[in-house]
């Protein structure tokens, strides 16, 4: 088992060199930062708009390969991913960002797993009643109600809630404004101020596992094998949970691996709903900015994640069916 | 729902008009086979079931009675949508919500369909255990098998201990014959075989020690050589338990052997119940007759043609008013398009019941099934009279291999060994002739037969096709010649047919190929239509339209569409029900007959393949162990594999059946990818444990050639040193 994660993890780290390289070479090509001085009236002498592009080490008069043989010594032996066009370094900016979405991130995911394995498995098993169609329903309406739609919404509800009230529960921007020293005082702050965007992000994830997990597991439920259990005395309940939902929760945990690198970035939408500083507007705002340096790091980034991703779904499905961990 | 009323009604006119034939139930028939004062196991009374569909209400058992004894084996035969597995679950409790379930079931006298889900899984596994058809499919894939005995035993007793479980395990195990019990508990059920996953089943099955165990098809899936050990195992776990066994089959053959009673059921319905003996013997009903007739044994000499019951099975959503078979019936009168028949005792036949309007008119007459049934003439041979020698070689192969690379490791896949599927495969068919190819699965059949479709060069040996080599470098023009040439007709009719496309495109495809005028195609269909003797006028409509037997014509007539010289046929009949596949065996003879195409026929029914070909090859792990003129194969097999093989097919005869001693091979087919310096089926050979230390030396170290023995039949060849 534990060589198998090490060769995995040694194809894995090939296959990030690569796919890295390969943004690094495609974001040169397209990505132009010569234009954001030469947009500018009247634009800067064309030897200082060099100067500022050779100091990112960005010039598209320098070889690409040459540019990216630096790059890549930057990074090997500093870990320095760059400068943007604008001369401020990558990592100091790529760094709190990612500690951001992190805790933005984190607990909406697991929420969504939770919530939607749950609904998607006690749907299942009552196909077509009333609960199942029920549940559908209300999934479906979440289903088509834009991320940017249901987050105002709920800022509405919250801030209304404030004002009934009378004080303040819920901050409807950013991620803190506690700055004293007490830790508790630091945590809840930081709660407070979590539970909304928290609540948007469960929401889409919880429909979306909801529904792909209830098909699953319909799948399986009428497998031979459920029958044979049930023939050996297991009630229908029991049979289906013991039998038909191990197996089912295999594509699910495939799923979830495969989409935390679009949980980091894609939580855009939410970012700016509530005004916080996470990896989805910085991605959006360095393609903006021909920042082809930060633009290839959120790359490595979500690289990052797909992998780990995979590879944890890789253990977690090995350790669901046997058939995986012996072959 | 008036149908339902008068269907009742009809069994209470039964109950109360056949007083005398049995007193302690009077509605049971089984009762007849003498259980004074024993109490029934279990009793089913006038069990109705329908489900809704979206056609209408499907009225799957209709008036379903039997009791059953302790240590006796009831058999229910039918065919597909005869709802005889329907009866099987609902006495599980087991049938889908939208199942209306009306009449009892009593289990030791106790009511079983008023219980819910919880209270029937109190018994299920407990009293009443099942073994079903699929192995592959009935065990869960992620959990060991020791888990699944354990899980079985637990459910029941929750009180027994690790060390209990353990042995407990390991004895059921050892019951059913697997090998090494303590090892096989961690194994994983893709480790095992689908013979051996069939014995951990029954190991299940019998865990609690049940007084009812119900198998469905439990052999259907296997090999006839595994077929046999499995119903060596189930024979063996009744007789430890002394439970009563349920056996519903749709192969009279199997049912010979293992049953006391027999339940003959037709759309939902038993249309006639006898001990086994009788049953077979001198069956009363039209249908029983037809099923017995209509299946080739392969224990006698071809005697002529097969004998269809005509039409397809009756639909279960709008049952005609009166009996349901009246339609295929050759005997039916006005009475029986108008009054569904009862279940009623024969005067002068003790403990057989049939449900026919004329069954004392059969019984009186002694009708057998030639008198009831019309032997159709068969065509005459194109080339009858010419001797084989004369005839045009339509296919040979010499010594053909194919071998699959088996492979490992991540990123870089390497080759660690080779599986040979075919090796040094030799055949030979000439026109208007049939040649068959048997063996386990995985022996390699279905490969020889891609390999001669492929058209392209073997790996190794030679393919010809009329004269023609097959080559990589063949003109493209002659190729296409080639490929019209040889046609294939796959197992199930069901998959091999675009359901999109109508009958005409399906047939019109291979024609449009080959570059026919519109005209040309549209005279062409209605020759192939009325060839297959379909009717020609439904050339629009789809292929579900249609029954099986239908569609496996309409696969036929576009595998004929070309005009081919050479027709592979992989398993044609076996996915078609038994009174079906008579009619298509013999549309297949009749075209042979009058085109002169020569047969490579792929099949596992022997019985089948006694009846319909000229010349047999037997083909294990890939090679071809004995070939010759089928009768004489038939009649002196001479390798051991060969003799057990035919042993090991189940005859549809109790009397033959209970007599005869069967040469039951231990073991499985090795696996192909195992290398032998010697015979490769020395490991299973009944002959080779026979043999001195010398012999079984050569055995292992010497590969036996295909040769013919001086002073036999020059044609008849067996791979085997001691023959």
């Amino acid at each position: 088992m534990i060589k198998y994660i090490l060769k995995r993890c040694f194809n894995y780290v090939i296959m990030l060199f690569i796919a890295t390289s390969m943004t690094y070479f495609l974001a040169s090509a397209f990505m132009d930062p010569r234009s954001n001085y030469m947009s500018r009236h009247p634009h800067p002498p064309i030897a200082s708009i060099n100067r500022s592009l050779d100091l990112a080490n960005i010039n598209d008069q320098t070889p690409v390969i040459v540019r990216y043989g630096r790059w890549l010594t930057g990074i090997v032996t500093r870990w320095n991913w760059g400068l943007s066009p604008e001369q401020s370094p990558i990592n100091g900016a790529i760094a709190p960002r990612i500690l951001a979405s992190v805790q933005l991130v984190t607990v909406a995911t697991v929420l969504s797993i939770i919530f939607g394995v749950s609904i998607g498995v006690y749907t299942a098993i009552r196909q077509y009643k009333w609960q199942d169609r029920t549940l559908n329903s209300i999934a479906t309406f979440f289903l088509v109600i834009p991320t940017a739609v249901l987050g105002l919404v709920i800022v509405y509800l919250a801030v209304s809630m404030n004002n009934g009230i009378g004080q303040r529960i819920f901050y409807v921007t950013g991620l803190h404004s506690y700055s004293g020293g007490n830790p508790f005082a630091w945590f809840l702050d930081l709660l407070q101020h979590l539970v909304l965007p928290t609540i948007v992000m469960t929401i889409p994830g919880t429909v979306s596992y909801h529904l792909t997990q209830r098909t699953y597991l319909l799948d399986t439920m009428n497998a031979d094998y459920v029958r044979t259990a049930r023939a050996k005395g297991l009630p229908l309940n029991k049979a289906i949970r013991r039998h038909a939902l191990r197996t089912s929760l295999i594509p699910t945990a495939v799923d979830v691996a495969f989409s935390i690198a679009s949980i980091f970035t894609g939580a855009v939408i939410t970012e700016t709903v509530f005004a916080i500083n996470g990896l989805g507007s910085y991605f959006v705002q360095a393609i903006g900015d021909n920042d082809i340096n930060g633009s290839v790091a959120i790359a490595a980034f979500g690289g990052v994640c797909t992998l780990t991703g995979a590879l944890l779904a890789d253990i977690f499905s090995a350790w669901l069916d046997p058939r995986i961990r012996l072959s | 729902m008036s149908n339902a009323m008068e269907a009742t009604t009809d069994r209470s006119a039964f109950r109360s008009t056949t007083p005398s034939a049995v007193t302690a139930a009077p509605a049971a028939p089984h009762a007849a086979t003498s259980h004074e004062g024993e109490a029934p196991v279990l009793s089913v009374r006038d069990l109705n079931v329908s489900f809704a569909s979206e056609a209408g209400t499907v009225r799957a058992v209709r008036g379903m009675n039997f009791d059953l004894y302790r240590g006796k084996t009831l058999g229910i035969v039918g065919e597909s949508g005869s709802g005889k597995s329907v009866t099987s679950m609902s006495i599980m409790g087991l049938l889908d919500s939208n199942a209306h379930v009306e009449g009892s079931i009593t289990w030791h006298g106790e009511e079983l369909l008023t219980k819910n889900d919880l209270a029937m899984s109190k018994i299920r596994g407990k009293g009443i255990a099942m073994v079903f058809q699929d192995p592959l499919s009935a065990l869960t894939p992620v959990f060991s098998i020791g888990d699944q005995i354990k899980e079985s035993l637990v459910i029941h007793n929750p009180h027994m201990g690790e060390r209990q479980i353990r042995d407990r395990s390991i004895e059921l195990l050892e019951l059913v014959g697997i090998p090494e019990p303590e090892e096989r508990l961690k194994s994983f059920p893709y480790q095992f075989s689908g013979g051996m996953r069939q014995r951990v089943m029954i190991a299940m099955a019998i865990a609690n020690d049940p007084d009812v165990i119900i198998a469905d098809e439990p052999t259907t899936a296997l090999d006839v050589t595994i077929q046999a050990q499995v119903l060596d195992v189930l024979k063996k776990a009744q007789q430890e338990t002394g439970a009563a066994v349920i056996f519903i089959t749709h192969d009279l053959g199997v049912i010979a052997g293992i049953a006391d009673d027999i339940i003959v059921m037709y759309t939902g319905r038993p249309v006639e119940s006898a001990p086994v003996d009788d049953i077979f013997a001198h069956p009363a009903m039209p249908y029983t007759m037809g099923l017995l007739g209509a299946v080739p044994r392969s224990d006698r000499e071809r005697s002529g043609r097969l004998v269809p019951i005509p039409g397809s099975p009756t639909n279960l959503v709008d049952l005609p008013k009166g009996c349901p078979f009246a339609d295929r019936c050759p005997l039916a009168i006005d009475i029986c398009r108008q009054r569904e028949p009862n279940l009623e005792a024969i005067p002068g036949r003790p403990g057989q019941f049939a449900a026919c309007h004329r069954a004392g008119e059969i019984v009186e007459k002694g009708l057998t099934f030639s008198d009831v049934y019309q032997v159709s003439e068969g065509v005459t041979s194109k080339f009858a009279g010419v001797a084989r020698e004369d005839r045009a070689v339509a296919l040979d192969v010499q010594g053909l291999v194919k071998t699959f690379p088996l492979t490992a490791g991540g990123f870089l896949r390497r080759k660690i060994g080779e599986v040979h599927a075919v090796d040094g495969v030799n055949l030979e068919i000439r026109e208007g002739e049939t040649l068959a190819l048997v063996g386990e699965s995985g022996s390699g059949k279905s490969t020889t037969l891609s390999e001669i479709m492929s058209f392209t060069k073997p790996q190794a040996g030679s393919v010809t096709i009329f004269d023609t080599p097959v080559d990589d470098h063949v003109a493209r023009a002659k190729r296409r010649e080639l490929r019209g040439m040889v046609q294939y007709i796959f197992q199930d009719p069901m998959s091999s047919l675009d359901p999109r496309l109508p009958i005409y495109d399906i047939l019109a495809e291979p024609l449009r190929a080959q570059h026919k005028s519109r005209e040309e195609i549209r005279v062409r269909i209605e020759e192939l239509m009325t060839l297959v003797e379909l009717n020609p006028d439904q050339v629009d409509r789809f292929p579900t339209q249609f029954s099986g037997g239908q569609r496996q014509r309409i696969a036929i007539a576009r595998a004929l569409a070309v005009s081919p010289k050479l027709l592979l046929l992989d398993e044609p009949v076996s996915a078609l029900d038994v009174s079906i596949q008579a009619g298509v065996i013999n549309l297949l003879e009749d075209l042979q007959n009058k085109l002169g195409i020569a047969y490579l026929f792929v099949a596992h029914n022997l019985s089948v393949v006694r009846h319909i070909s000229n010349r047999i090859a037997v083909m294990y792990l890939g090679r071809i162990v004995e070939s010759g003129s089928t009768a004489e194969v038939f009649l002196h097999p001479k390798h051991p594999y060969t003799q057990a093989l035919l042993s090991a097919v189940p005859v549809p005869d109790p009397a033959i059946e209970r007599r005869r001693a069967r040469t039951v091979l231990q073991g499985e087919l090795p696996s192909p990818s195992e290398t032998f310096t010697g015979c490769p089926f020395a490991g299973r050979c009944p002959l080779f444990v026979s043999l001195s230390k010398e012999a079984q030396q050569r055995c292992l170290n010497e590969r036996p050639g295909l040769t013919a023995r001086a002073d036999t039949d020059p044609d008849h060849l067996a791979a085997c040193h001691w023959v």
